[in-house]
């Protein structure tokens, strides 16, 4: 029921002040954490720039680093591990989209497949498996960062929404 | 534009089907390669070791004309772009090309520093590490392997020979091959697979796409517009060619705003205090 008298107007004002704030920080949480998936996407980007040079900017390993780090996998062993990743990835995503479940707001896509191009470059035969990694990389993190986009703009949607309709009703009281 | 349900849907899977399916794509041609040139290597190992089985009796018998012949011979081949023997120091001993014949072969050059990249040059390699890929001064590809000539009991107690028991290595034998099939066969295999992977994705893709589209997005876009545009009083005219659930949707709608109308008119006659029609009592 609405409460029509000053002295009730007066208490409501504060509440409504600081549930604005709330609903603007939401708005603004929201924001941010759709920007976080479009950071993934320019640092996978970057990362796959260095990886088409054969990450020519850094030195070469030593003999010393690369016997303690011992030998690196046969890269029919990592392709075998890219296809399952991003195909676990997009039936992942599409499944959390089917169930309009929170994505995920991280960089751990970008990290994962920066870790395939250093496991290719290791294995001697990233020249051959660049553009593999670079389309799942792309698939998978563009179906992601779409549904980060697409999930938050809805819950901005609603919460402006809910932003207007307690403007109207406070527009009503006054 | 990326609001409406067609886009939501379909724009984000076909992306992703396409993303994955050239990913996929990629990583079989990569397979497919890696395993032609094994077979290839494969195929200049057996070579090289049937040239070694050959040149044996002339060696056991130091017969260099014959030997020289065979080399010659096989030099000829139009796949062969180089074959030669050269002695534990590196010397070439045998070769088609006779300007190369007494030369040194450079122990760093690729194929030769795999076994003396450390002080003690390594005894033996396997077959794929023996062979090289590298393109030649004629700007040709070609897949060379090395194969040595180890120091048999026959060679040692050989009455002509001078190769004492304890040198385990006599020579090598170093062969190369053209990889022009190879490449023609890998371009032919890249051509076939982006025509078929393109073939799958349009049907896939579009087909789904459009089946999609027509079956559920473009009904309910009609639904959706006779649901906001349709008037009371035109109800029955402008109602959309729609079958299945959405049909359903829409005759629940009809019925709905049908039974809104009665409602509306029997409340218009009871506020007029006139009797309602007789379809309505």
């Amino acid at each position: 029921m609405r409460q029509a008298g000053p002295q009730a107007d007066l208490k409501q004002v504060p509440g409504r002040e600081d549930l604005r704030q709330r609903i603007e920080a939401r708005i603004r949480r929201l924001e941010r954490a759709s920007g976080t998936g479009l950071w993934s996407m320019v640092l996978f980007l970057a990362v796959s720039y260095f990886a088409f040079d054969g990450f020519a900017i850094l030195p070469d390993l030593s003999d010393d680093v690369r016997s303690m780090l011992g030998a690196p996998p046969p890269g029919e062993m990592i392709s075998l591990a890219l296809v399952v990743y991003a195909f676990s990835s997009i039936v992942r995503t599409l499944a959390r989209m089917s169930r309009n479940i929170k994505p995920y707001m991280g960089l751990m896509h970008a990290a994962f497949f920066a870790a395939f191009y250093t496991f290719y470059q290791l294995s001697g035969v990233l020249q051959d498996n660049f553009w593999a990694v670079f389309f799942a990389g792309i698939s998978v993190m563009g179906l992601d960062n779409y549904y980060l986009w697409a999930h938050s703009n809805e819950a901005i949607g609603k919460e402006r929404a809910l932003l207007e309709s307690m403007r109207r009703g406070g527009e009503e009281n006054v | 534009m990326l609001s409406s349900i067609n886009s939501r849907a379909i724009v984000p899977v076909a992306c992703a089907v396409t993303g994955f399916v050239i990913a996929c794509c990629v990583l079989l041609y990569t397979f497919v390669k890696d395993d032609l040139i094994k077979g290839e290597i494969q195929h200049a190992a057996d070579l090289s070791d049937t040239i070694i089985k050959s040149t044996r009796y002339a060696m056991l018998h130091d017969d260099r004309e014959s030997l020289s012949n065979i080399i010659n011979s096989i030099g000829e081949q139009n796949l062969v772009e180089h074959v030669r023997i050269f002695n534990k120091k590196g010397l070439i001993m045998f070769s088609p090309d006779t300007q190369e014949v007494n030369q040194f072969i450079d122990k760093s050059a690729a194929g030769c520093n795999e076994c003396h990249a450390g002080l003690e040059p390594k005894r033996s390699l396997g077959t794929m590490a023996k062979a090289r890929q590298f393109t030649n001064s004629d700007g040709n590809d070609v897949l060379a392997i090395t194969a040595p000539f180890y120091n048999d009991p026959e060679c040692s107690n050989a009455a002509c020979h001078f190769h004492d028991a304890g040198q385990s290595l006599l020579g090598t034998l170093d062969i190369g091959v053209s990889q022009d099939p190879l490449k023609r066969t890998l371009g032919q295999i890249q051509n076939r697979m982006i025509m078929f992977s393109g073939m799958v994705l349009v049907l896939t893709v579009g087909a789904v796409c459009s089946l999609l589209y027509r079956q559920v997005f473009l009904p309910i876009k009609q639904l959706a517009d006779f649901t906001e545009n349709s008037s009371s009083d035109r109800l029955n005219v402008d109602f959309p060619e729609v079958s299945g659930e959405v049909a359903r949707l829409a005759n629940a709608f009809q019925r709905i705003t049908s039974r809104v109308r009665e409602l509306e008119e029997q409340l218009h006659h009871k506020e007029n205090g006139a009797s309602p029609p007789d379809s309505l009592s």
